[in-house]
């Protein structure tokens, strides 16, 4: 099977609208969560987010979209795909190929727009610009058409865990020679849909999150867009390759639809079958991406699954802390920062964290720190029980 | 890549194909839609059922005969909008109480992965999960998903399916895109209508699927799909599709999706004149129209393979003139 590498990155999220923002702010041990400004809903000005403080329509006219229809979701995701597709110096001819594959993935869709769906699901309106634009396929569509792409496309959503879902497909998508080129990736904007949902369940903390800390409250929701370009060992050329993708498990913990179970059978399944994948043993892992929401149940449930396969459970960090939850881009958005922590050498602080969860003992990474690393291990976790997990490493 | 081979089906749609089959007892188009027929549900506690909405409920049943009965390696589903009602339901609660408290069922019934995760407790399955929401091609890479999940590990098998709903929020939303017809119609009229739009379905089917030949009901051998607004792409598409997977054989049945939108048309005709001397049949007018229809299609290129004793067929779909899908299907 061939080696997949990724050769282009683009990212979008609370902390900036490049890859080099998104790294220095990291490094500095920024945290880009805030108060929500930018939706009107009852919990604007006072719930912390991570929010991009762009306005729609300013990220309109900088992407220069003329056509209707386009959601805040679908401008974050092309926003994303541009740059991924510059970074990696894609032609014309390469994009609109047969060979190349474009997987998105989000779980929100163009349920951004609450009103405007409001009106048209119940007949109160003569229909919006937006009628074709709430699915999630729509978000993939947009590109798709913009840029009059052939090969296979498609759209994930497994939740929390959608955009490491797509990396996957697109992967194997090379692997079985379905397509030389994979742009892969995910987008979720803030929405008053998922704020509330995320609000019924008592799950949003009403602090700045503290993943793996024992006081951790819950989690904050947050935006953003990242792609990558995935390109076969044959296609690859000369071009510069800023990792490898060597392993990837998609498993189900079976239990419930948004809580993981006892012994973290899912997580635990997934983290397992991305290093056979990878071939590679536990304790050659130098780090681990958690996904680490900060919520009372995954961050202990995430922490058991470790102590099960880990020996010596690696370092480890949740960027949560840094940017929030973004939903269906969470597994794109962090898959680019374990290339980060890959191409730099080096690891960033988990955010807000004091003291130990008591069962658990296990402490993330608190402070910047170089650190000689091969391989990194990133996590993300859905409802419906739907865990992934991906390797990267050193190209 | 080489696909894989179709064990067992249940489809559950507007016409009798779930238990005793027969598609010659035509179920007309009610209130302009064709509505599933619902399965029997006994083996579902009351109290999970009533939090289900109706694509959950509709791939519950069809799946768990095939759930109780063998074991899958994992669960693949392709829904362009899983639950959208309860998604309706749950955003008018927010609306309607001004973001006050409101009950999280809908919400967590609304995610799209609700029903592939539903199957998975269900049977307590904590393998490869997945679900593809591509609208008009769902189910065309869910297939693709599990192809290739089937040629890394040869042994294994899955529950892979195709399911959508069609709620009072989903018609409206499309009918005030225009995708749906105005004037009211029969079965027999669908295909003459030279009007726009389509008679809005829904359904689920669902494919017990391996790499095993023996004892199978046919196999799928072959998946394309192109994103284009074009005819001659879709035609020069097609036609590399079937001289690449067809070799010197014949296909004996071309199963056509054409939906009585005069929009579509042009692509079914041409796709059509391609294979000249093909029989023909068409199966909106049993299913309706609706994003993952060609899991419906699936199927019945499945039984007619097993009762008229045919070789291959090809089907040919489209969603809204830019999503097109060609499948191969022979007997196994």
């Amino acid at each position: 099977m061939s080696r997949i590498f990724v050769t282009g990155i683009g990212i979008i999220s609370p902390l900036g609208d490049t890859l080099s923002l998104n790294h220095t702010a990291l490094k500095q041990g920024v945290c880009g969560i805030s108060t929500l400004q930018l939706i009107h809903s009852n919990f604007a000005g006072k719930l912390p987010v991570g929010e991009i403080k762009t306005e729609t329509n300013t990220l309109k006219e900088k992407l220069k979209v003329k056509e209707t229809g386009y959601t805040r979701n679908s401008l974050l995701a092309l926003h994303a795909f541009m740059d991924a597709i510059n970074d990696s110096k894609l032609s014309n001819e390469e994009i609109t190929s047969h060979n190349t594959a474009l997987i998105g993935a989000n779980s929100v869709g163009g349920m951004c727009l609450t009103d405007e769906l409001y009106k048209d699901a119940n007949s109160k309106s003569q229909g919006s610009e937006y009628l074709s634009s709430y699915d999630g396929g729509s978000v993939t569509l947009a590109i798709q058409q913009r840029y009059s792409m052939r090969g296979i496309i498609n759209t994930i959503n497994t939740a929390c865990s959608s955009s490491a879902n797509s990396i996957m497909y697109g992967a194997r998508l090379i692997q079985n020679g379905l397509a030389t080129r994979a742009i892969v990736g995910g987008s979720d904007s803030l929405a008053k849909y998922t704020i509330n949902g995320f609000n019924s369940l008592y799950i949003l903390s009403d602090e700045i999150c503290r993943p793996f800390d024992s006081e951790r409250k819950g989690l904050n929701l947050a935006e953003g867009a990242a792609f990558l370009v995935l390109e076969s060992e044959e296609t690859i050329g000369n071009k510069k390759a800023y990792a490898e993708l060597t392993g990837y498990c998609n498993a189900n913990d079976a239990f419930h639809p948004s809580s993981i179970s006892e012994n973290a059978d899912g997580p635990f399944l997934a983290m397992q079958g991305a290093l056979q994948k990878a071939n590679l043993q536990p304790n050659q892992i130098d780090f681990i991406n958690t996904h680490g929401t900060a919520t009372e149940n995954n961050d202990e449930a995430e922490s058991k699954a470790m102590l099960r396969l880990f020996e010596k459970v690696p370092a480890f960090a949740s960027t949560k802390s840094n940017i929030g939850h973004t939903l269906g881009a969470a597994g794109a958005i962090e898959a680019v920062y374990s290339i980060l922590n890959l191409t730099e050498q080096e690891v960033y602080q988990s955010l807000n964290y004091k003291n130990p969860i008591q069962t658990i003992g296990l402490v993330p990474v608190t402070a910047y720190t170089k650190l000689p690393i091969n391989h990194v291990l990133s996590n993300s976790f859905g409802f419906g029980g739907n865990c992934s997990s991906l390797i990267f490493s050193k190209a | 890549m080489s696909m894989f081979y179709i064990h067992q089906t249940v489809c559950v749609s507007a016409q009798k194909t779930n238990g005793v089959i027969n598609l010659d007892d035509i179920q007309p188009i009610n209130d302009n839609k064709l509505q599933a027929i619902e399965p029997n549900y006994d083996d579902i506690p009351p109290a999970m059922y009533r939090r289900m909405g109706r694509a959950v409920r509709l791939a519950s049943g069809a799946a768990l005969p095939l759930l109780n009965t063998l074991t899958f390696n994992g669960i693949v589903i392709g829904t362009a909008n899983g639950g959208l009602e309860d998604c309706i339901k749950f955003l008018n609660q927010i609306v309607d109480y001004s973001e006050g408290k409101l009950t999280p069922t809908n919400f967590v019934q609304s995610t799209t992965n609700a029903i592939a995760s539903q199957l998975a407790f269900f049977s307590a399955n904590k393998g490869y999960n997945n679900t593809h929401v591509h609208r008009g091609l769902a189910f065309e890479n869910a297939a693709l998903d599990v192809a290739m999940m089937l040629n890394e590990f040869p042994d294994n098998s899955y529950l892979l399916g195709g399911v959508d709903e069609i709620s009072a929020y989903q018609y409206n939303i499309e009918s005030l895109a225009g995708s749906y017809k105005k004037e009211s119609i029969a079965s027999a009229d669908l295909y003459t209508s030279k009007t726009t739009g389509s008679i809005p379905g829904d359904g689920c089917t669902m494919f017990a699927v391996s790499k095993q030949k023996v004892g199978a009901a046919a196999k799928l051998k072959a998946i394309g799909t192109i994103h284009t607004n074009k005819v001659e792409e879709v035609t020069q598409y097609m036609n590399h599709f079937v001289t690449k997977n067809l070799g010197s054989d014949t296909i004996n049945l071309f199963l056509s999706g054409e939906n009585g939108d005069n929009r579509h048309l042009p692509y079914y005709t041409a796709c059509k004149n391609i294979v000249p001397n093909v029989a023909v049949e068409r199966f909106k007018h049993l299913c309706g129209e609706y994003a993952t229809a060609s899991s419906f299609a699936l199927w019945l290129a499945c039984y007619k393979i097993k009762t008229s004793n045919l070789k291959n067929v090809l089907i040919y779909n489209n969603f809204r003139g830019e999503q097109h899908s060609f499948m191969l299907v022979e007997n196994a």
